[in-house]
C-alpha cells in the first residue's frame, strides 16, 4: 500500500515539476495580439465573420486599392487615383510589381475580375450597386465606370473591396464553399498559415516579396485570451485592447497605451413606430430626462465623452457643431409629457386615460471592438426616467435575443451601441434609413422625415466635399430634432502594446476600413 | 450453485433493462436537441449580421437566410444522424464532428482529470481524516474543506490566475499550449502541463471538499459497523483495515458523486475554461449559442447529453462490481 501511494504522489506531483521548471517558447521576432473572443472565421471574404476584428484578420493577407493610415487615405494597390467628372469613372494607376502569395503578378485584369465576381456572389462589406463596370485601361490602369456618381467610393471600394487573384477564383463556382488553401492566396503582406478553431488561434508569416516591402516581423499570431491585460502583463501578447481603468498599470509595467478618437457610439434605441414612443416631443422629453454626463460618472466612472444628438462623431471632419443638443433638465421633461396629457399620480409616476406610463428597456452585454462589455447603463437610465415620473421596467437579456427583439420591432426602448461614427457620413443612410439597412439592429430605420431621406440619397451622389459637407450637417440637425434614436456617449477606446518590439500602433484615422476601432493596422507591421 | 446462477441472470436482466431505458432516453434527448435550439429566440442571420458593419438590405438579409438556414424537417434530422451525419457549421463551415473532436481531448484532459484528481485526492484525504478522528488535525480539515466548498470556481480561478501567473509569473495566463510554436516533444508535454495547471488546479480546489467531506462522513459510518470490530479483533494490520474493508464500503457514494459530477463535464468547466481562455466543448457550445449556429448547438447538445447517459450506464454497471450488495437491489 505504502508503495502504491508513492507512486500515486510521483504521479501527481510530476506534472507540476514539469510544469515549473520550464519557460516560455515565444520567438523574438513575431508579434502575438490578444483577443477575448479568438474565433473570428477564415481570412477570406466569404469565410470571416461580418464584424471588424473578421475584416482585420483578412486585411493581412489582401489588399485593397488603397488604404487608410492615421491621417488619411494613402496608396496601396493603386499608387494613384482620381475621380472624372464627365465620364463618373474613377481611373487608378497601380502599383508596379505587386504580387500574389504564390508568384504571379497582380494585374488590372485581377481587379477587373474582383468587380465582376463579386456582382455576381456578393460580398456583404461591398456594394457594388452604383459601380457600371471596372476595365482594364492600361497596363497598370483600371477605370471604375460608375452608374451615377458615388460619394462614399474610395472608402467604400477603394479601401475595403479585398482585390481578388482572378487565376485562383475564376474556377470557383460558389466561393462559401471553397476552402482549400488557395482560397487564402492574397497580396496583403502575410501569408495565412492556420487558424485553429479549438484554440482560436490565427497565425501568419510574412510575405517576403511584398510591393511595399517585407514585413518588419516574420510571424503574426492571434492569441485568445480572456483577460488581455493579463496576457500582456504576463507576455504572452503584445498588443490587446483594454479597459480605460487599467491604463494606470499599464504605463507603470512599461506599456505604451493608445487611445482612438469617438468612434464608437453607445445609443438608446426607440420604438418609434408604438405611442407614445412614436410622438417626437415625447421622445424629445426622454432627451431631456437622460443625463449623458450621469451614465458616464455612475456607469463608466467618467471615462468617455457625451455624444452628439446627431449620430455623427464629434471629432469627425464633418460634425456640425450646431447639432441641436438636450440640456439634462427634468423638469423641461415633465412640462413636455404635462402638454401630452400625461397626469402624474400620486406615485409619483404619470398617467394617461387611467394607463400607467411604464417602458420597457431592454439592456445587454455588447461587443464592443470585438471585446465583450457588460451593461451598467440600463440601471442609470432607469433611475433618471423613473426619477422624472416614467416607470421603467428594465430587463437584461442576451445580446442575440436583444438584437432579435429589435431587429422584429418587439420591443419599446434598447440600450444598443455601433462603430463607424468617424468613417464616410455614408454610416448616416445606414443607421437612419431603412432602404440601407433593413436587417440591422443599430439603424433607427426611420422613414417619416422627407427632407431627412431626401438629403440621405443626395448626400450619396454629391462629388463636392464642401455641398456635401452642408448636406451631412443638415442631416445632423434633423435626426437630432426627430430623435428616432437617442445617442448617449462615446466610450473610451483604449489599447496597450509593448514598445519593446518596435512596433508603433496606432488607431486608423475614420477606423480601419469602414471604420472599425481597432489598431491593428497593416502598415503598423510595415512602416 | 442454484443460488449463484440465479445471481448470474439477475443482472443480466436489469443490464437489459437499463440497455433499454438508455436507448428510449437517447431518443428523447435527440428530439430535445432538435427542438430547444430551435426556440431560442434570434437566428444566426441576426445574430452574425444584425450588429456587424455589414448592414444587410431586406434583399440581401433573405438571401443570407435562404443560404444559411435552410429548415431541416425531425425526419430529414433523424436519417441524417443515422448516418453519422453531425451537420456542418454555419459559421465555420466545417463538420459539427470535427469541431467536436477537436474540442474533446482537451474538455476530456481537463474536466476528466480534474474530477479523477479531486476524487481520489478527496477521498484518501476523507479516509485519513476519517481515521483520526476528533484530532486537531481533522477538525481543521474538515473546517478548511467546508470553508472551501464555499468558495466559487471564478473566485478560486481569479485568485490562482493573479497570484502564479501575473504576480510569480511561474504559469501563462491563458490557451492550452503555446501556439505556433516548435517543440520536442517533452517540450511540447512541459508546455501542455504548464498550460493545465492553473484550470486543472481551480477545478480540483472547487471539486475537492465535497468529495473530501462525503467520503469522510461516510467512512465515519463505516467506521462504526460490526465488520470493523470483528477485521480489528481478527488482529489485522491498521492498513488493511482502514482501506480493505472500511474505505471499500465508503467507496460507493463517492463513485456516485464522481459520475454525476462528470456527467455535466461539458457545462461544469465553462466558467474555468472563460477565465483562462481554455479550448473546450463548453466554450465551443458557449459560441455556438452565441452565433445561434444551430447545427453545432445540437452537436454539442446531443454529444454532451449522450454521455450523461453514458456515465449513468456505466455507473451501473460499476456499482455491482464496487459493492456486490447493488446486485441484488430491487
Amino acid at each position: 500500500m505504502r508503495r502504491r501511494f508513492c507512486i500515486f504522489q510521483v504521479l501527481l506531483t510530476f506534472p507540476i515539476f514539469l510544469a515549473l521548471a520550464t519557460g516560455s517558447w515565444a520567438q523574438s521576432n513575431e508579434v502575438r495580439v490578444a483577443d477575448s473572443k479568438g474565433d473570428w472565421g477564415h481570412p477570406n471574404p466569404w469565410r470571416h465573420y461580418p464584424r471588424g476584428p473578421g475584416y482585420v484578420r483578412m486585411s493581412w493577407v489582401f489588399d485593397t486599392l488603397v488604404w487608410k493610415d492615421e491621417k488619411g487615405m494613402v496608396p496601396a494597390l493603386a499608387g494613384s487615383w482620381h475621380y472624372e467628372h464627365v465620364r463618373k469613372a474613377f481611373v487608378f494607376q497601380m502599383v508596379p510589381g505587386a504580387k500574389w502569395h504564390d508568384g504571379k503578378p497582380v494585374t488590372p485584369n485581377d481587379v477587373v475580375f474582383t468587380v465582376e465576381y463579386f456582382k455576381k456572389n456578393p460580398y456583404g462589406w461591398v456594394v457594388l450597386d452604383h459601380v457600371d463596370r471596372a476595365e482594364a485601361t492600361g497596363p497598370h490602369e483600371v477605370t471604375f465606370f460608375l452608374k451615377r456618381p458615388y460619394a462614399p467610393f474610395m472608402e467604400d471600394v477603394g479601401g475595403t473591396m479585398p482585390i481578388l487573384p482572378k487565376h485562383v477564383w475564376e474556377k470557383v463556382q460558389d466561393p462559401k464553399e471553397y476552402g482549400e488553401p488557395a482560397a487564402f492566396i492574397g497580396s496583403g503582406p502575410f501569408l495565412f498559415r492556420d487558424f485553429d478553431v479549438a484554440k482560436g488561434t490565427y497565425l501568419y508569416v510574412a510575405f517576403p516579396e511584398y510591393y511595399q516591402g517585407r514585413p518588419k516581423v516574420d510571424r503574426l499570431i492571434y492569441v485568445k485570451a480572456a483577460d488581455p491585460v493579463a496576457a500582456l502583463l504576463s507576455g504572452q501578447a503584445n498588443l490587446a485592447n483594454i479597459q480605460p481603468e487599467m491604463r494606470p498599470l499599464l504605463e507603470e509595467r512599461g506599456m505604451t497605451v493608445i487611445g482612438d478618437k469617438a468612434g464608437w457610439v453607445k445609443k438608446l434605441m426607440i420604438n418609434h413606430r408604438v405611442s407614445p414612443l412614436s410622438h417626437k416631443r415625447f421622445r424629445q422629453a426622454l432627451a431631456h430626462a437622460i443625463s449623458q454626463e450621469e451614465i458616464l460618472q455612475k456607469a463608466h466612472r467618467g471615462r468617455g465623452r457625451p455624444a452628439s444628438y446627431g449620430l455623427l462623431s464629434v471629432d469627425h471632419d464633418d460634425y456640425n457643431p450646431k447639432t441641436p443638443g438636450y440640456a439634462h433638465d427634468p423638469s423641461r421633461a415633465r412640462q413636455i409629457l404635462e402638454s401630452m396629457g400625461f397626469q402624474r399620480g400620486p406615485d409619483g409616476f404619470y398617467h394617461k386615460e387611467g394607463k400607467p406610463l411604464k417602458l420597457e428597456l431592454l439592456a445587454s452585454s455588447i461587443t464592443v471592438a470585438g471585446q465583450p462589455t457588460a451593461d451598467r447603463d440600463g440601471e442609470v437610465i432607469r433611475q433618471q426616467l423613473e426619477s422624472v415620473g416614467i416607470r421603467v421596467e428594465l430587463r437584461s437579456l442576451e445580446q442575440t435575443t436583444t438584437d432579435a427583439k429589435v431587429r422584429n420591432w418587439d420591443f419599446q426602448l434598447a440600450i444598443s451601441g455601433h462603430g463607424g461614427i468617424m468613417g464616410d457620413p455614408k454610416i448616416l443612410n445606414e443607421m437612419i434609413s431603412e432602404d440601407y439597412a433593413a436587417g440591422s439592429v443599430n439603424s433607427v430605420r426611420f422613414q417619416e422625415n422627407k427632407e431627412l431621406l431626401d438629403l440621405l440619397e443626395a448626400q450619396m451622389v454629391e462629388m463636392d466635399p464642401a455641398q456635401r459637407r452642408a448636406m451631412v450637417h443638415r442631416i445632423q440637425e434633423i435626426f437630432a430634432e426627430e430623435l428616432p434614436s437617442i445617442c448617449l456617449y462615446y466610450p473610451e477606446t483604449l489599447s496597450a502594446y509593448d514598445p519593446n518590439k518596435g512596433i508603433r500602433w496606432f488607431y486608423t484615422k475614420g477606423g480601419i476600413s469602414k471604420g472599425i476601432p481597432i489598431p491593428q493596422n497593416k502598415l503598423s507591421l510595415l512602416r | 450453485m442454484g443460488r449463484e446462477a440465479n445471481f448470474r441472470f439477475s443482472p443480466k436482466g436489469k443490464g437489459l433493462g437499463s440497455i433499454l431505458t438508455f436507448a428510449s432516453a437517447l431518443f428523447v434527448l435527440v428530439c430535445l436537441s432538435y427542438v430547444l435550439p430551435r426556440l431560442m429566440p434570434g437566428d444566426f442571420v441576426t445574430a452574425m449580421f444584425a450588429s456587424s458593419h455589414v448592414t444587410l438590405s431586406a434583399n440581401q438579409e433573405s438571401e443570407a437566410r435562404a443560404y444559411f438556414q435552410r429548415e431541416e424537417g425531425f425526419g430529414e434530422y433523424l436519417l441524417r444522424l443515422a448516418r453519422l451525419d453531425w451537420g456542418r457549421s454555419y459559421a465555420l463551415f466545417q463538420p459539427v464532428s470535427s469541431l467536436i473532436l477537436q474540442a474533446l481531448p482537451w474538455t476530456l484532459m481537463l474536466a476528466v482529470g480534474a474530477h479523477l484528481l479531486a476524487s481520489v485526492c478527496g477521498f484518501m484525504i476523507g479516509v485519513e481524516a476519517a481515521w483520526r478522528r476528533g484530532t486537531r488535525v481533522e477538525k481543521g480539515l474538515v473546517g478548511l474543506m467546508t470553508m472551501l466548498e464555499g468558495v466559487p470556481e471564478m473566485a478560486v480561478g481569479a485568485l490562482l490566475l493573479a497570484i502564479f501567473a501575473l504576480q510569480l509569473h511561474w504559469l501563462p495566463t491563458a490557451g492550452a499550449q503555446t501556439p505556433y510554436v516548435e517543440l520536442s516533444l517533452w517540450e511540447r508535454l512541459a508546455d501542455t502541463a504548464r498550460h493545465l495547471a492553473l484550470p486543472m488546479a481551480t477545478l480540483v480546489i472547487s471539486y475537492l471538499p465535497g468529495n473530501f467531506l462525503l467520503a469522510r462522513n461516510s467512512m465515519v459510518m463505516v467506521l462504526g459497523e460490526e465488520f470493523i470490530l470483528t477485521a480489528r479483533a481478527k488482529g489485522l494490520p491498521d492498513r488493511r483495515v482502514r482501506y480493505a474493508h472500511a474505505a471499500r464500503n465508503a467507496l460507493l457514494p463517492v463513485v456516485t458523486r464522481f459520475g454525476l459530477r462528470l456527467a455535466f463535464m461539458v457545462t461544469g468547466v465553462v466558467v474555468v475554461e472563460t477565465i483562462f481562455s481554455y479550448p473546450g466543448l463548453g466554450t465551443l457550445l458557449f459560441n455556438a449559442i452565441r452565433s445561434r449556429d444551430l447545427p453545432l448547438i445540437q452537436g454539442v447538445v446531443l454529444f454532451s447529453s449522450g454521455a450523461v447517459l453514458s456515465v449513468n450506464l456505466a455507473l451501473e454497471l460499476v456499482y455491482s462490481r464496487i459493492d456486490p450488495r447493488t446486485r441484488h437491489a430491487p
